[in-house]
């Protein structure tokens, strides 16, 4: 079983901390307009803008680590492993003989921390993809060839 | 062989695409640049921000979206590389695809390109698209795709020919009935509706929808006020306001009733319709349906298309000892996925012997129940659900309390619920047990898995409890074969032991 990679964790606190940035900064708006126009609003001010930062430093600091915490997997022979989640705990086994068709994808922050995803899609219903993210590119472009060589070989 | 040689290397779309996305990109364009137009005045200087960022953004990304694609064809895989900002590389194993589609709309038929579309089993979205090749190229593609498939069959028959086709979707029937051949010869259906039984399927029929469907047609036949005047004046309607007035209640309960009476009438004419003449015919690996009256629709099931048995019956259908045969399916057409009901209505034996048919299957004599407190979560989970929907919707709208009279039914249907949820592996097939109003019982073949899945809630996991769920191509609907709160020793060893029978399942004797 192994853990991603650690630089994962920046990854997910940069996503967290400017989407709830924006929400904050909206809130602050919010706050300052109703302020200085003297509309009524129910709660005192500053109430909610701090609350968004209260509980977005929270989100921001918290999820990272524990998701990275969690998240465990495992390239075995014939399936790949996986277990995730805070408050959700799954675990997933995928059958290799299952799998469709593989991605390994890389959005600009990823390229960053040379990180990259591995995504596999089966055709199942539920989730028809299910992504392993937290790789270093050339983990994951290994990672795929080992999936590939068994659909490719093994299954024949 | 050299044309194949080529696609060893990696490909770049054909150069025309710059163009045709350039032009495709244009109608955006002229909705950006419709209000100077329209002001003849230069004040307008929103819309010439915008084709200036239009022109800094969007043309490089035309331009760099076309460099970034290449696409590579080996005897074992197309890969495909795109993405400016996310960058993709997808491998997409040849024996995995089914169908490679070639499409040329207006524009590409101008400029000699086509659109290939290359689609695998599974999602309902294509898998891998070349936007634009040109179409000798698309051609070339599509001839060199067949033949590595084929090479690679003709490599993998002597060997194993039962392995070079397992993605569960195209693979064998489950096991050779033995009763086919016969079948296939004898041009009689193997189940069939007489007419009584066709009304007999509206009657056992007993949707909630069609019960919305009456209330509403009850008030569409509600006269207008003015005609409610005249009708009043004129004394026809006196007995009945009278009666409404003395006896709210009854008036209600007639009401209802003439709903619920208004919807069964009208369920069973929907379903007669729908039904009329039902016959299925069994032919070596298909099965053919045909019924309806009005719009006849006949319908073809490849048995090894199939993916799950589903037997279920509503609350009135279980008084009565009747049963619904459904199977799952998977088609590569959209049209052929999803649950297509084999049998309207049967006795449980008749619906055991179509599904055995299908696949070799017993309705297991035990189903292995989940843990009790389950009867303790659902009530817990009911009755927040129903405050928290009731008690804000009571602050504006004081009659939502009377949903509060629901709480007592809700131990009810917990304790239901955990009556009839259940499952058993059993041979190679998975049973699972499950509905409170209406009852479910899937049979999924362990050689159908898919992705298998254990849960557990943060609530789950202080009970010691774990929601166990076998994925299948083409399941949906609102109710899953999940199997909800197994202790979690039990559900690691049901898991292990479905997983081990799938291995099993696909082991080379």
């Amino acid at each position: 079983m192994r853990s991603l990679e650690p630089a994962i964790k920046t990854i997910w606190t940069i996503k967290f901390a400017s989407l709830l940035g924006s929400m904050f900064l909206a809130a602050l708006l919010y706050e300052v307009y109703v302020y200085f126009s003297r509309a009524s609003f129910a709660l005192p001010p500053g109430v909610l803008t701090g609350a968004f930062l209260i509980v977005g430093v929270a989100i921001t600091f918290s999820v990272p680590r524990l998701s990275y915490k969690y998240w465990r997997f495992d390239l075995r022979q014939e399936e790949l492993y996986l277990e995730r989640g805070i408050l959700n705990r799954v675990r997933t086994i995928v059958p290799l003989r299952r799998i469709q068709h593989l991605d390994v994808s890389q959005n600009i922050l990823e390229r960053e921390f040379n990180l990259s995803k591995l995504i596999v899609h089966t055709a199942g219903s539920r989730s028809s993809d299910v992504v392993l993210p937290g790789l270093r590119f050339e983990e994951a472009e290994q990672l795929r060839d080992d999936v590939k060589r068994y659909i490719l070989e093994d299954a024949v | 062989m050299r044309v194949d040689q080529q696609f060893d290397e990696a490909q770049m779309l054909h150069p025309m695409t710059l163009v045709q996305r350039f032009l495709l990109s244009l109608p955006a364009f002229v909705l950006l640049l419709i209000p100077i137009f329209r002001s003849a005045d230069s004040a307008s200087v929103v819309p010439v921000v915008a084709v200036i960022v239009y022109g800094v953004l969007a043309l490089p990304l035309i331009a760099l979206r076309y460099y970034r694609f290449r696409y590579r064809i080996t005897r074992k895989e197309i890969v495909i590389q795109s993405g400016v900002l996310n960058r993709q590389n997808r491998s997409i194993p040849i024996e995995r695809i089914q169908n490679i589609e070639i499409e040329q709309s207006l524009l590409p038929r101008i400029f000699g390109t086509a659109k290939v579309k290359i689609e695998t089993a599974g999602s309902s979205k294509t898998e891998g698209v070349l936007e634009f090749v040109g179409i000798e190229t698309a051609h070339e593609i599509r001839e060199i795709v067949r033949t590595y498939q084929q090479s690679r069959e003709a490599a993998a028959t002597p060997v194993n020919s039962v392995a070079s086709q397992d993605t569960g979707l195209t693979d064998q029937p489950i096991a050779p009935a033995p009763a086919r051949q016969q079948d296939a010869t004898a041009n009689t259906p193997v189940f069939s509706l007489p007419l009584s039984r066709v009304l007999m399927v509206g009657v056992m029929r007993f949707s909630l929808l069609y019960i919305a469907i009456a209330f509403s047609l009850i008030e569409q036949m509600l006269p207008n006020p003015d005609e409610l005047e005249v009708w009043l004046r004129r004394g026809w309607l006196k007995p009945l306001t009278e009666y409404g007035t003395d006896s709210p209640w009854q008036l209600t309960a007639v009401i209802i009733f003439s709903a619920v009476l208004l919807s069964w009438l009208s369920g069973i004419l929907v379903s007669f319709n729908r039904y009329y003449g039902f016959k299925l015919w069994l032919e070596s690996d298909k099965m053919h349906k045909r019924h309806g009256l009005l719009t006849l629709s006949q319908g073809t099931i490849p048995l090894r298309r199939v993916q799950a048995m589903i037997l279920r019956a509503n609350m009135l259908m279980r008084r009565f000892k009747w049963i619904t045969l459904e199977v799952q399916t998977m088609g590569l057409e959209a049209t052929g996925r999803g649950h297509q009901v084999v049998a309207p209505l049967a006795r449980l034996p008749v619906a055991m012997g179509l599904a055995n048919h299908i696949g070799p299957v017993t309705l297991p004599e035990h189903f292995t129940p989940v843990s009790r407190l389950t009867i303790r979560r659902t009530i817990v989970r009911f009755t927040v659900a129903l405050l928290v929907t009731v008690l804000p919707t009571a602050y504006f709208w004081q009659p939502a309390l009377w949903g509060l009279l629901a709480l007592p039914a809700i131990p009810f249907y917990a304790f239901q619920h955990y009556k009839n949820h259940g499952y058993a592996l059993q041979e190679d097939t998975l049973y699972v047990r499950r509905g409170v109003f209406r009852h479910f019982i899937w049979m999924i073949p362990v050689s159908k898995f898919q992705v298998l899945y254990g849960e557990s809630s943060i609530f789950q996991r202080r009970l010691g409890l774990e929601t166990v769920y076998i994925d299948t191509a083409g399941a949906g609907g609102l109710a899953l074969p999940e199997i909800i709160d197994v202790p979690t020793e039990e559900a690691t060893a049901l898991i292990e032991a479905c997983y081990n029978r799938f291995q099993q399942a696909f082991a080379t004797p």
